[in-house]
């Protein structure tokens, strides 16, 4: 056993680990976060760290300059523990893992929403009516002329001060039931939920306990998994999360990963990444946060797209992949949190959105809840940027909804300096013409920028294609200080040089990233054109764009329709709101009314099969290209 | 009731580029009507037909194009041979030997070849690389320097390689280049105008929209044609109307049909003539779908071909 410090943000943890086994394992068996979006198989290059002191057994990688090389930069996949040692883990390394609140405490502005959210439902006649309660139970002490056991005891304190006919005491509870009581002289606090024709006791504790009923809205990302903490008794937002998938290692998207969970012991491999490997810690760092035990989470409720749902439920999803696409559930009835392994009360209830098709899931049936379009007369088109970048168009009448597949880039994924919009992402850019200097924007009151976002990769592709700095095919064009050539000869535009970088490498973005990034554009792009084909109408019939997706705090929706992501109509019709999965879950969570008109919208939306759509792969090739092959689609005014 | 004809001209035009200099040159494109439609409105210039050479001189040659080429010493012999077999409107060097996985000849070997063949003819010279990218930039850039004023057709530069051979053969040399992608419109859009945005003058260009062995995918070739030509002609798409030359003989000559030996497969008669037949209906199809010119291998097949483009004018 040799020992190995870890430095990170001031602080050091001390690991012990075994000689020979990566360093990548020995950080993530001890609970150190660094980030391995390829799964530890040195293809992507994120797990750098700096060897300080100490040995390790490095394979060399093309990620890692000779200079670099020297001054002590190792991949942590790749490196195997071989004495004893210090490394220091920069911030890019735990930047896409970084567990906590990073997108929400930076900015209150994301929490706004929820509340405008609300009063809009409530305005469409959605009830809040808060079920769970604490109660302060004072039973009358048990004596010899009253032998009444246990539970009936609580049971008759309940029904007479809630008026109710039925009261449940799950088993979870009974068992504890007896000592609580008795080393509380039968005064104890109760976790209840209560609702027109019973209650239900979740948990009994000791008065002072910090204890109240929570409840837990995530949205399962491919990429990235939100959750927001709620406190169910009062209705507020206390704390939220975001964290990379760590499915991830089974492959960027959701086809990979059905392909790895229809191997032996796949479906439970990737259960267990996203259970046990993501939820429950979020869950756990949530709860430990603002102080109450994660049995104290009563209820959750998960937006998933099709795949995460089946593969967070672990049912077995191989036939999403193949014709004729059929997934195994659209709706699911709420399923306890025991049976799903989740670190919650084992009986709350676990809500799951309703899919609409194999590639439209969840996510879209919560987003379109928050989005509002389900009551609202205008033709309105909604996008949910991912992943998997689903659309939906439609109003009060009718919903059509179809998917594309955009791969990781919105989200950061498969581009070099890409990083979730956490802090430290660069979420804006301008560029100079002249002088080609760029000014950026960080997300984070430090302002150190540590890789790029969704809608950061927008806008420097923008203002390069504004610049004339690379061409509509996203090459270099241009020359000058901060246009490189690596040694393959491939183009690079330097953002932020490394002395001013959180990572001491620069923040740069180059030819394959534009390219992965116009291939993104153009299947979210040829989508809405297919989809509008479908059903004979023309961007102009479209009366508001809503945008959504954890792509950043913002989008520049004039950058968005410069490169020919999104249709060129006024500007003053979009919107961009967010997580919407997210906003949708966690309505969902606290509104049992809420959650039945998302089942309503899942019902009536219709779902167009892009794969199979005739001209679908046309429009693609057509939309990879800046801003597009046919440029009377883009010209000003058009 | 009499039959009515309806002629379909269009008002747009596909681009008219010339290759080569002095008598002997020709005009490529500046039809106004559907490929081969010389009933609804004259074709400015009949469909041309080129004759492919290789560097690699009368390797691997067939019987009848031994006959054809024979007394030949030189690849300047066998250039004049060719520039004389009737029908051809053009010759086409193919730089075979310097593909870096076959002979890898150098640069110079090629440029001394080109002006070899050049010196050689009166008609117009085009210039096909050997297929891969990096080495075909090198060699068009020499050749084109070399060869200046010559107004030689170089085929092709691609998505890869296209600003390199743009701004060489394009821009600092004037010569005419081919814009080469893969049977699909858009990508053959998306180069032209990348050519364009880099200053090649569109009236310079010609496209290769690719092609395939009759009866080998074909209906691919001939959709992407039919709709080039309709883009180009009924939206006056001006990124699509530059002419299309086709290159057929390597295709239709690596088909089974033109490389089963007559051993292995007597019922099918005589290898050479079935090879003729393949390079004869493929350069059909592709003239009947919309390519402007098209370079054949076999004199005979320049020969029938020449003669079908006659007969329907």
């Amino acid at each position: 056993m040799y020992q190995i410090t870890f430095k990170m943000r001031g602080e050091n943890r001390l690991v012990l680990a075994e000689p020979g086994i990566s360093l990548l394992d020995a950080a993530q068996n001890a609970g150190i976060t660094i980030d391995a979006p390829c799964g530890g198989t040195g293809s992507c290059g994120k797990c750098r760290v700096l060897l300080l002191e100490g040995t390790l057994e490095s394979e060399k990688s093309r990620h890692i300059t000779e200079d670099e090389y020297e001054e002590g930069w190792r991949l942590a996949c790749t490196s195997m523990v071989s004495g004893d040692a210090v490394i220091a883990v920069p911030a890019s390394a735990t930047a896409y893992e970084d567990s906590l609140s990073s997108d929400f405490t930076a900015k209150g502005k994301n929490l706004s929403r929820y509340p405008e959210l609300q009063k809009q439902l409530s305005e469409a006649g959605i009830g809040f009516k808060r079920t769970f309660k604490t109660v302060t139970a004072k039973l009358p002490v048990p004596s010899l002329d009253d032998t009444m056991p246990d539970n009936e005891r609580l049971t008759r304190y309940l029904r007479d001060k809630f008026r109710t006919e039925r009261v449940e005491i799950p088993f979870i509870v009974l068992r504890k039931l007896p000592e609580v009581l008795r080393e509380n002289d039968f005064t104890v606090k109760c976790l209840v939920e209560v609702t027109t024709d019973r209650l239900v006791v979740f948990d009994v504790l000791a008065p002072k306990a910090d204890a109240f009923p929570c409840g837990i809205a995530i949205d399962i990302g491919t990429t990235s998994v939100s959750a927001l903490l709620i406190d169910m008794e009062r209705g507020k937002i206390l704390t939220a999360a975001s964290v990379a998938n760590r499915q991830i290692r089974y492959g960027a998207d959701v086809i990979h990963r059905i392909v790895e969970s229809s191997k032996p012991g796949g479906r439970e491999a990737l259960r267990k990444a996203i259970v046990e490997e993501t939820i429950n810690p979020m869950i756990r760092n949530m709860c430990e946060e603002v102080k109450v035990p994660t049995t104290a989470v009563c209820r959750l409720s998960v937006a998933a797209n099709t795949t995460m749902n089946h593969l967070f439920a672990g049912v077995y999803a191989d036939p999403i992949r193949m014709e004729p696409y059929v997934p195994a559930f659209f709706e699911i009835n709420p399923v306890s949190a025991g049976l799903l392994g989740l670190d919650a009360h084992p009986g709350a209830r676990v809500i799951i959105t309703p899919n609409v098709g194999s590639y439209v899931g969840g996510d879209i049936t919560a987003g379109v809840l928050a989005t509002m379009m389900w009551n609202d007369p205008q033709m309105t088109l909604f996008i949910d940027l991912g992943t998997n970048g689903e659309l939906v168009l439609g109003n009060g009448d009718f919903m059509m909804s179809c998917a594309c597949s955009a791969g990781p880039a919105f989200e950061g994924g498969e581009i070099v300096c890409g990083m979730r919009a956490a802090d430290g992402a660069i979420e804006e850019v301008k560029i100079d013409e002249e002088t080609m200097e760029p000014t950026i924007k960080v997300i984070g009151e430090e302002g150190i920028p540590v890789g790029i976002c969704g809608s950061g990769l927008i806008d420097v592709i923008s203002e390069l294609y504004r610049c004339g700095i690379i061409n509509s095919r996203g090459q270099f064009i241009r020359a000058g200080k901060r246009v490189k050539r690596d040694s393959e000869g491939k183009g690079i535009y330097m953002l932020v040089p490394k002395e001013k970088t959180a990572t001491g490498r620069g923040i740069f973005i180059d030819e394959a990233d534009i390219d992965n990034f116009i291939r993104a554009k153009a299947a979210v792009f040829s989508a809405i054109r297919t989809m509008l084909a479908a059903l004979s109408m023309e961007v102009e019939n479209i009366e508001r764009v809503i945008v959504a997706g954890g792509i950043g705090s913002g989008i520049n929706m004039e950058n968005a329709v410069r490169i020919g992501m999104l249709p060129n109509i006024p500007l003053e019709k979009y919107s961009y709101i967010g997580n919407s999965s997210l906003s949708g879950s966690c309505m969902a969570l606290i509104s049992q009314q809420a959650y039945e008109q998302i089942l309503s919208i899942g019902r009536s939306m219709t779902y167009l099969e892009l794969s199979t759509t005739p001209g679908y792969m046309d429009e693609f090739v057509a939309a990879c290209f800046i801003p597009h092959t046919d440029e009377t689609l883009f010209e000003i005014g058009g | 009731m009499a039959f009515v004809q309806k002629p379909q001209v269009y008002k747009a035009a596909i681009n008219t580029v010339e290759l080569g200099v002095g008598e002997k040159k020709v005009a490529v494109g500046g039809a106004t009507v559907s490929p081969l439609y010389s009933f609804d409105a004259p074709i400015a210039n009949p469909p041309r037909v080129g004759i492919e050479i290789t560097d690699t001189g009368l390797k691997g040659a067939t019987k009848g194009m031994a006959e054809f080429y024979s007394g030949c010493n030189s690849l300047a012999d066998i250039a004049k041979r060719a520039a004389q077999a009737p029908g051809a409107d053009f010759v086409c060097l193919k730089l075979e030997g310097a593909d870096p996985g076959e002979e890898n000849k150098s640069v110079e070997d090629c440029v001394a070849a080109a002006k070899e063949v050049c010196g050689a003819i009166d008609k117009p010279l085009v210039i096909e690389g050997c297929k891969n990218t990096q080495k075909d930039a090198q060699l068009f850039e020499k050749i084109a320097e070399a060869l200046q004023g010559k107004n030689v057709l170089f085929l092709s530069a691609k998505e890869e390689n296209h600003k390199t051979v743009g701004a060489s053969v394009g821009l600092a040399y004037s010569q005419k280049v081919g814009a080469e992608s893969a049977c699909d419109i858009n990508l053959a859009k998306q180069l032209n105008v990348l050519m364009t945005q880099l200053g090649v003058p569109s009236g310079s260009m010609v496209m290769n929209l690719g092609s395939a062995a009759a009866g080998y995918g074909f209906e691919y070739v001939a959709s992407t044609m039919d709709r080039v030509k309709q883009a180009a002609l009924g939206q006056n798409d001006s990124m699509l109307q530059m002419p299309v030359v086709t290159p057929v003989a390597s295709e239709a000559w690596s088909v089974k049909e033109a490389i089963i030996s007559e051993e292995d497969m007597p019922e099918w008669g005589d290898q050479e003539q079935r090879g003729i037949k393949m390079e004869i209906v493929t350069a059909a199809a592709c003239l009947a779908s919309g390519s402007d010119a098209v370079i054949l291998k076999h004199p005979a097949s320049v020969a029938t071909i020449s003669a079908f483009i006659a007969a329907l004018m």
